[in-house]
């Protein structure tokens, strides 16, 4: 870490207008179509619908003309959790059958087996959290918290019947994204006071798990703290303009759905689809 | 003319470089700071004020344009040695609640004399200076809960952890806003106490240009991320029009002067401080 502005490229939770397609669609569109895309990525566990899903994933970016790299950079500080855990279920899972078919036995030492299931788990595993972190990263770059909001809001009113409160729970979701680049920046500004204060900068390395837990709690106390108080100061401001929930509650923007938006849906569940139908294909 | 300890020139800095969020912040900054004066960084918000004071103990290092020396070290020169740097350059921040992390107080401030690995006991006396040079009573506030002290209180902390690594150059960005007169007037003693018992070259960034004028020799303004006017505290100030177009507003004291003379007082114009207006304004009724 030789200078300080690193955090910055955390890029999830920030909206980045480039005025793409993908930018001007309704919100509720994309919120069903992302939920769509979620589960489908979850059902998928064959070679061929995880890896299609990705790569749709990776498509819907280069349509969002947001940064595929800086998006993928911003992975890195996991990168040795999924590292370290790809290495257990590589040696560990091993395989159910220890004959042939579709589970071959590649490695048997001792204790350890390596199978192509075990490489299969992996494989999809990384494919699967590499999709959902492009697709949650997408939505939240390319909506701004207010329409996504109204989107949430919009998704949730069919269980207003049932008491829902969905302006509420929308709102909820709305803050707590928008805090975290928030965050990101105080997190920012309270490793510069203690590097100015001698933490040394030479020994510090994502490997040291020990070194840095400890370190964690001297940077998550000073940050709980300041969230706190922004929180208390948030709900003062809202009070002063008396923000009462969503009843009775009128809209400056009132949005109707395009035929692009219901072409979002569409795509969205068929994917769904899909997957679905990939999982039980003889592809592999 | 007295020894250089901050050189600054040409410095340019652009934040998130190459994403559609990158802003400029520096294009073409200079600034140079002697030992021994007490120096100010002023110019309107967003002028690019503490992204070079990042870059003042090498938070922030410069890239390929411009080049920052502070003691003699190029910090854009990979074998720069930070740490040591930091020791003798200590930044205290606006926000004192993001500079404090101990659970007590004296916790806190021994931080910085800990990392220097300094004895028990040196560490001790460090604290207790520090302390009491901050304003805060060593007794009464050294095993009290970090978060549990007032805004004031953290802030003279947050002075404290920084003073108790005896920095040569002490840096204060933006350190008393939000304080009420009196905690100002505090500090402003304490600035003038650590420059002439502890021999320390301060450098303030602040929006009071009457902090400015009173407590500054010289004065570097900022705007749009470049170097505009530098120079001494009276002769910046005397530029009126000049600043007024960079959007610095003159000291109060400076302003009456400017309006008596217009209305055709005889007044001396060059008065940046309520004790030299007074003066003035004193010598032109006498008259």
């Amino acid at each position: 870490m030789a200078s300080y502005d690193a955090l910055r490229h955390l890029t999830i939770g920030q909206y980045i207008p480039t005025g793409s397609l993908i930018h001007r669609l309704d919100p509720r569109a994309k919120l069903v179509a992302l939920a769509c895309l979620i589960a489908a990525s979850v059902v998928a566990s064959k070679y061929s619908n995880a890896l299609l899903l990705l790569l749709l994933t990776i498509m819907l970016v280069k349509l969002s003309r947001l940064s595929l790299r800086s998006m993928l950079a911003s992975l890195a500080p996991v990168m040795p959790v999924l590292l370290i855990m790809a290495s257990l279920q590589l040696l560990f899972y091993g395989g159910v059958t220890r004959s042939g078919g579709p589970n071959r036995l590649l490695v048997d030492w001792g204790p350890l087996h390596i199978s192509t299931a075990s490489v299969r788990v992996i494989i999809i595993t990384w494919a699967r959290f590499a999709t959902l972190f492009l697709l949650i990263t997408l939505l939240t770059s390319t909506t701004t918290a207010s329409a996504l909001t109204r989107g949430l809001e919009g998704v949730l009113r069919p269980l207003n019947i049932i008491r829902v409160p969905g302006h509420e729970i929308a709102m909820v979701g709305a803050i707590a994204l928008r805090f975290l680049p928030i965050l990101g920046e105080q997190l920012e500004a309270i490793l510069q006071a203690q590097a100015s204060r001698g933490v040394s900068e030479t020994r510090q390395s994502r490997w040291r798990f020990l070194a840095n837990t400890r370190r964690m709690a001297q940077m998550v106390v000073p940050l709980f703290v300041d969230a706190y108080h922004r929180a208390e100061e948030l709900i003062l401001a809202m009070q002063a303009r008396c923000y009462h929930g969503g009843r009775g509650r009128t809209y400056l923007v009132v949005s109707t759905p395009h035929v692009s938006d219901y072409l979002t849906v569409l795509v969205g569940v068929s994917l769904v689809a899909l997957a679905g139908v990939l999982q039980y294909s003889i592809l592999p | 003319m007295s020894e250089e300890i901050v050189s600054v020139q040409g410095l340019h800095h652009t934040y998130l470089p190459g994403t559609p969020l990158a802003t400029i912040a520096l294009c073409g900054t200079d600034l140079l700071v002697r030992r021994g004066e007490i120096a100010a960084l002023i110019g309107p918000s967003g002028a690019g004020k503490s992204t070079l004071v990042h870059f003042l103990n090498g938070l922030l290092r410069p890239g390929a344009r411009g080049q920052v020396i502070v003691f003699d070290q190029d910090t854009g020169a990979p074998e720069c040695d930070l740490t040591a740097l930091r020791q003798r350059v200590g930044l205290v921040f606006q926000y004192p609640h993001q500079q404090l992390f101990e659970r007590y107080v004296g916790d806190d401030v021994a931080y910085g004399p800990r990392q220097l690995g300094l004895a028990r006991e040196e560490v001790r006396e460090r604290v207790r200076w520090a302390m009491d040079v901050a304003g805060l009573d060593f007794e009464s506030f050294v095993d009290r809960h970090t978060f549990s002290l007032s805004g004031g209180e953290m802030r003279r902390a947050a002075l404290a952890g920084v003073l108790a690594m005896r920095p040569e150059l002490l840096v204060l960005d933006e350190a008393t806003t939000g304080l009420d007169p009196r905690g100002r007037s505090e500090v402003h003693a304490l600035l003038h106490h650590l420059r002439e018992k502890a021999g320390m070259t301060i450098l303030i960034v602040s929006n009071d240009m009457d902090e400015v004028a009173e407590q500054a020799d010289q004065v570097t303004v900022l705007h749009e991320g470049r170097t505009v006017l530098a120079g001494e505290v009276h002769k910046v100030f005397a530029q009126r029009e000049l600043l007024h177009r960079y959007g610095v507003v003159c000291p109060v004291a400076a302003d009456i002067i400017y309006d008596l003379g217009e209305r055709g007082l005889p007044v001396a114009s060059g008065a940046i401080t309520v004790a030299e207006a007074g003066e003035a304004i004193w010598q032109a009724m006498m008259l």
